[in-house]
C-alpha cells in the first residue's frame, strides 16, 4: 500500500517531465519525417525555460490565472487516475481544464483569441462524449468506475473494448493538437490561423498551457494504457506506439474543416463504441 | 403541534399573500417579503428535521374538502371565462373537459377513501425547504426587480401588490401540491400553480406575454384533464384517491394508465417535449417570475410528481422505459439547441428542459442510485439556476437588453451580478459542484441496465458535452474585456440583491461541499419512500458500488489549483498589451485595426451559433412531434 503511494507520487511528479520528453521526441521524429535534424530531445524545456524568464506581457490579468488553472486542473486528473480514483471523475476534471483554458482565451477580446477558442470548444465537444463512452466502457468490462479496480483485474480490457480503444485514439489527435483534428492550434505553422488558442498566451502564461499540455498527454496515453491492467509496462509500450501513429499521421494528413472533424469523428467512433456494446453484450466478446 | 406545522406550510404564505394583495406602501411589501422569508424558512427547517423521524400525516375534516371543491369549481369557472373572453378554444375546451366530469365526481367522492389529506415524509420534507427557502430567496429579489422593472416601464399606478400576491400564493400552492396526498387537493394546489403562471406570465400585459401566458394556460390545462382522469381511475378501480394507496395497488389493470396520465401531467409541467413551448414563451414575464418558474416552483412540481410515482413505476419496465425516453429525447435536444440561443433568458429556458429531462430520465431508470442521481440534480439545479436567472435580471435590468452577444464583458461592468452569474454557470456543469455530481450518478446509473443503456450513455455524454457548450461560450463572453488591467470593483446593488444572490451562492457551495451529507438524506428520503436501501455514505463524499467520488479532497484540491493560479498570476503580473492584429494596431482604439489605406476598422468578436443546421424553424417542429410520437406509444402501451 504504502510502496504504491510512493510510486504514483513518482508517477505524479514526473509526468510532466516525462510529457516533455515525449513531445521533444516529438518533434524529432516530425524532423526526420520532414528531413531536418531537429532539436535536441529536452528542446522543449529549454523552451519553457525560456518563455517562463521572459518580461511577462499580457493583454488580460485574468489569462494567466485561466492557463494556470489550467496546468493545474490537468494535473489533478492525472492525479485522481494515478491514484486509483473514478475514471469519469477524472474525465470531468480534465474537461474543467479545458474550459479554463477556453476561458482564459475568451477573456482577451482579440479577433484570433477568439477564433481560436471557438474551435477548441468545438475540440471539445467532438471529444469529451468519447471520453466519457471510454470510461463507460471500462466499467461495462470491469464492473467499475474505479482505476484500482480496473487495474485489478487480470484480463487485457482490449479484447473486450476493441472499439472503444479504436474511440479513443480517434480522440488522442483532438488532444494531443494533431492533424487532421488540429483544428484550433497547430504545431504546423503553415496550417494555422496566427497561432489559434494560444495566440494571446505568451512568456509564462504560455509555459504554463505547455506544462499543462505536457500533464494531459500524460493523462491520455494512462488511460491507454488501461486497456491492458494486466500488464503495464506493454500498456505503455502500446500507449507510446499510439503517440508514435499519431505524430505519423499528424505528418501524413492536412488539417480537416471543424464540421468534417465533429461529424467524422462522431459517428465513426459512435458506431464503433455500440457495436462494441452490442457484441458485448450479444457475449460474443468476452 | 404537528398540524400546527403541516398546514401552517399553505395558510401561512396565504396568509400574506393576501395582504400583500393590498400592499401600496413599499415598506409593507418589504416587511412581508422579509417575514415571508424568515417564517418560510424557520417552518420548512422544522418540518424537515420532524420529517426526518416520522411521517408527519393530517385529515381534514369533509367541510374544509367542501371548501377545496368550491375554490376548485370557482378556478375552473375562471379559466372558462379566460378562454371565452380572449376567443380561445383550447382553454375552452379543456376547462369543459374538467368542469363537467368534476361534478359528476363530487356525487360519488364521498364514498372513497382519501386519508390522509396531507403526507409529509422525507422527500415532501426536502421539496419544502427548496420551494420555501430558494422560493422566498427570489420573492425578496423580486422587491428591488420590480421597482426597477416599473421605473423602465414608467407606471402611474404600482402593480407591485398583484406581483408580489402571485409569487407567494405560488409558494403556498407549492407547498400543498408536494405535501398533498389526496388526488383531489393535490389537483387543486396543481391548478393553483396553473393559475398563478398564468396571471405571472401576463403580469406586464402586453399583448405578447396575454398570448404566452394562454399557452402556458392551455398546456398547465391539458395536465389538469390528465389529472381528472387519473381521479376516475382512483375512485372507480382502486376505490380510493390517497396517492398512497392508489401508488401501492399492484393488482389493478389501470395502475399502469394511472400512472401514465400523471406523468403526462407532469410533463406539462415540466416542459418536457412536446409540451416545451411554453416555457420558452414564458420568458416574457419579469425575471423574476422566470427564476421562480424555474428553480423552486412550477417545473419541480411535474419531477416531483413522477420521483413521487416511482415506487409505482418499478412494476412496469415498458412505462418507466417510456418515460425516461420522454426525459431522455428532452435532455438532449435542448442541450443541442441552447447552443442555438443569443437570448440570455432562453438559453436559460433550455437549459431547465434539459435537466428536467435528466431527472426524468433517471426516474426512468428507476434504479436507487439513479434517483439518487435525480434528487441532486433536482436539489442543486434548483439553487443555480435560481441563481442565474437572479444575476440575469440584475444585469438585464441595467443593460436593458437580452442579448448575450450585447453581455461581452460584463465582468468588467457589473463585477458582483456578472461573478454570480459566472459562478451559476460553473454550478451547473463542472465539477465539484454539486450538479456535476448528480450527472455523475447519472452516467454510473444508467451504466447498469447492460443492453439497455447502450442508447442511455450515448445520450448522456452527448448532451453533456454540448452543455459544456453552450455554457462554456457564454461564460467566455463575459469574461471578455479591454485590454486593461482587469480589477473587481465593489458593484452598488440593492441589498436585496445581494441577499438573495450571495445567500444562494453559499447554499450551493456548502451543500456541494457537503455532498456526503446530502447523499445521507437523500438516501433516506428514498428509503422511506420505497423501502430500500440505495448507497453507502461518508461525509468524505460518495461512494457506489461502481465509483467514488471524493467530494472533501477534491473541492480542496480545486481550491489550491485557484490559489496556486492566483499567486502566480499575482507574482508574475506582466505589462499590459493590446491584442494581437497582426501588428495593424490603431494606437488608441484597441478594438480598430489599420486597414487598406491606413483607414481604422473597427474589428467585432462573436460567438457560434450553428444558424444553418440548429436555426430553422423545422427543427422545434419535429421535435414536437417525435414527443407526440412517444407519448402516443406510451399510452398505446399502458392501454393494450
Amino acid at each position: 500500500m504504502f510502496e504504491r503511494i510512493i510510486l504514483s507520487l513518482i508517477f505524479l511528479t514526473t509526468s510532466p517531465i516525462l510529457g516533455g520528453i515525449l513531445r521533444g521526441m516529438d518533434r524529432k521524429l516530425t524532423a526526420r519525417f520532414q528531413n531536418r535534424i531537429g532539436p535536441p530531445i529536452i528542446q522543449p524545456f529549454y523552451d519553457v525555460i525560456k518563455l517562463w524568464s521572459k518580461k511577462p506581457i499580457i493583454s488580460s490579468n485574468l489569462q494567466p490565472v485561466f492557463a494556470g488553472l489550467y496546468s493545474l486542473l490537468s494535473l489533478i486528473a492525472l492525479a485522481l487516475v494515478i491514484f486509483g480514483q473514478d475514471l469519469l471523475m477524472a474525465v470531468f476534471t480534465l474537461s474543467s481544464a479545458d474550459v479554463s483554458m477556453i476561458l482564459g482565451s475568451y477573456s482577451i477580446r482579440s479577433p484570433y483569441s477568439y477564433v481560436g477558442a471557438r474551435r477548441e470548444l468545438i475540440q471539445v465537444l467532438t471529444s469529451e462524449p468519447l471520453l466519457v463512452l471510454t470510461s463507460v466502457g471500462f466499467y461495462f468490462a470491469t464492473g467499475s468506475f474505479g482505476v484500482s479496480e480496473i487495474l485489478g483485474l487480470g484480463k487485457p480490457l482490449i479484447l473486450s473494448l476493441p472499439g472503444f480503444f479504436i474511440a479513443f485514439l480517434m480522440a488522442l489527435p483532438i488532444e494531443a493538437r494533431k492533424s487532421p483534428f488540429d483544428i484550433s492550434a497547430s504545431h504546423h505553422a503553415h496550417q494555422e490561423i496566427v497561432r489559434g488558442v494560444f495566440t494571446e498566451f505568451s512568456g509564462y502564461s504560455l509555459a504554463l498551457i505547455e506544462i499543462g499540455h505536457w500533464i494531459k498527454l500524460i493523462l491520455f496515453l494512462s488511460i491507454l494504457g488501461l486497456f491492458f491492467p494486466n500488464n503495464l509496462l506493454f500498456g505503455a509500450v502500446i500507449a507510446f506506439l499510439s503517440y508514435f501513429l499519431t505524430i505519423m499521421v499528424d505528418n501524413i494528413f492536412p488539417r480537416l474543416t471543424w464540421s468534417a472533424m465533429l461529424k467524422g469523428v462522431w459517428t465513426i467512433s459512435l458506431i464503433l463504441i455500440s457495436l462494441n456494446l452490442i457484441s458485448l453484450f450479444g457475449g460474443v466478446l468476452g | 403541534m404537528t398540524e400546527y406545522f403541516t398546514s401552517s406550510l399553505i395558510i401561512l404564505p396565504l396568509f400574506l399573500a393576501l395582504i400583500s394583495a393590498f400592499s401600496y406602501n413599499r415598506t409593507l411589501r418589504y416587511v412581508l417579503a422579509y417575514l415571508t422569508l424568515t417564517s418560510l424558512t424557520v417552518m420548512s427547517i422544522l418540518t424537515f428535521i420532524r420529517a426526518q423521524g416520522v411521517i408527519i400525516t393530517l385529515d381534514y375534516p369533509s367541510q374544509v374538502g367542501l371548501i377545496i371543491t368550491t375554490l376548485d369549481m370557482l378556478l375552473l369557472l375562471y379559466f372558462l371565462y379566460v378562454g371565452i373572453k380572449k376567443r380561445h378554444v383550447l382553454v375552452v375546451i379543456l376547462a369543459f373537459l374538467q368542469v363537467i366530469p368534476l361534478i359528476h365526481l363530487e356525487t360519488v367522492i364521498h364514498e372513497v377513501r382519501a386519508s390522509p389529506t396531507f403526507l409529509i415524509d422525507p422527500l415532501s420534507a426536502t421539496m419544502c425547504l427548496i420551494i420555501c427557502i430558494i422560493g422566498s430567496l427570489i420573492v425578496v429579489y423580486s422587491l428591488s426587480y420590480m421597482e426597477e422593472h416599473e421605473k423602465h416601464l414608467h407606471l402611474k399606478k404600482t402593480r407591485q401588490p398583484r406581483f408580489l400576491f402571485f409569487m407567494i400564493l405560488f409558494l403556498a400552492a407549492m407547498n400543498g401540491v408536494v405535501i398533498s396526498n389526496n388526488l383531489y387537493w393535490l389537483y387543486f394546489f396543481w391548478e393553483v400553480t396553473t393559475f398563478c403562471c398564468y396571471q405571472l406570465i401576463r403580469h406586464d400585459l402586453t399583448e405578447q406575454s396575454e398570448k404566452n401566458a394562454l399557452l402556458a394556460l392551455w398546456v398547465g390545462l391539458i395536465g389538469g384533464v390528465a389529472f381528472i382522469g387519473s381521479m376516475y381511475l382512483g375512485v372507480y378501480y382502486v376505490y380510493s384517491l390517497s396517492i398512497a394507496e392508489i401508488l401501492r395497488a399492484k393488482a389493478s389493470v389501470y395502475i399502469p394508465l394511472t400512472l401514465a396520465l400523471l406523468s403526462l401531467a407532469a410533463f406539462t409541467k415540466s416542459a418536457q417535449i412536446p409540451f416545451q413551448s411554453w416555457l420558452l414563451g414564458a420568458m416574457i414575464a419579469p425575471t423574476p417570475v422566470s427564476a421562480l418558474l424555474h428553480s423552486s416552483t412550477m417545473v419541480k412540481a411535474g419531477v416531483y410528481l413522477i420521483l413521487r410515482m416511482t415506487p409505482a413505476m418499478s412494476n412496469f419496465p415498458a412505462l418507466s422505459y417510456c418515460i425516461a425516453a420522454v426525459g431522455g429525447l428532452s435532455f438532449l435536444s435542448a442541450s443541442v439547441l441552447a447552443i442555438n440561443q443569443r437570448e440570455s433568458k432562453k438559453v436559460l429556458a433550455y437549459s431547465t428542459i434539459s435537466n428536467l429531462g435528466l431527472i426524468i430520465l433517471c426516474a426512468g431508470i428507476n434504479t436507487p442510485l439513479a434517483l439518487m442521481a435525480a434528487m441532486f440534480l433536482l436539489i442543486f439545479h434548483a439553487i443555480s439556476k435560481g441563481l442565474l436567472f437572479l444575476g440575469a435580471g440584475v444585469i438585464e435590468n441595467r443593460v436593458l437588453t437580452r442579448n448575450i452577444e450585447h453581455w461581452e464583458g460584463m465582468l468588467g461592468k457589473y463585477p458582483l451580478s456578472a461573478m454570480v452569474m459566472l459562478l451559476g454557470m460553473v454550478m451547473m456543469y463542472l465539477p465539484p459542484f454539486g450538479m456535476l455530481i448528480g450527472k455523475w450518478l447519472t452516467i454510473e446509473s444508467a451504466s447498469s441496465l447492460k443492453a439497455i443503456s447502450i442508447p442511455l450513455v450515448l445520450i448522456l455524454s452527448i448532451g453533456g458535452a454540448t452543455t459544456t457548450f453552450f455554457w462554456s461560450k457564454w461564460m467566455g463572453c463575459m469574461l471578455t474585456h479591454p485590454p486593461a488591467l482587469f480589477e473587481l470593483k465593489p458593484e452598488k446593488i440593492p441589498f436585496s440583491y445581494k441577499l438573495s444572490m450571495l445567500t444562494m451562492v453559499g447554499i450551493d457551495v456548502a451543500l456541494s461541499i457537503f455532498a456526503g451529507l446530502v447523499a445521507a438524506i437523500i438516501d433516506l428520503a428514498l428509503k422511506v419512500l420505497r423501502g430500500e436501501a440505495p448507497v453507502p455514505y461518508s461525509l468524505l463524499g460518495i461512494f457506489t458500488d461502481m465509483g467514488s467520488f471524493l467530494t472533501i479532497p477534491l473541492i480542496l484540491s480545486f481550491l489550491v489549483a485557484i490559489v496556486l493560479a492566483l499567486v502566480i498570476a499575482r507574482l508574475r503580473g506582466g505589462s499590459m498589451a493590446p491584442p494581437y492584429l497582426c501588428g495593424e494596431n490603431v494606437s488608441r482604439d484597441p478594438y480598430s485595426f489599420i486597414s487598406t489605406v491606413d483607414k481604422p476598422v473597427k474589428f467585432d468578436v462573436s460567438n457560434l451559433y450553428f444558424d444553418r443546421s440548429l436555426g430553422s424553424p423545422s427543427v422545434n417542429k419535429t421535435l414536437t412531434l417525435i414527443g407526440m410520437i412517444l407519448l402516443a406509444f406510451m399510452f398505446s402501451l399502458v392501454v393494450i
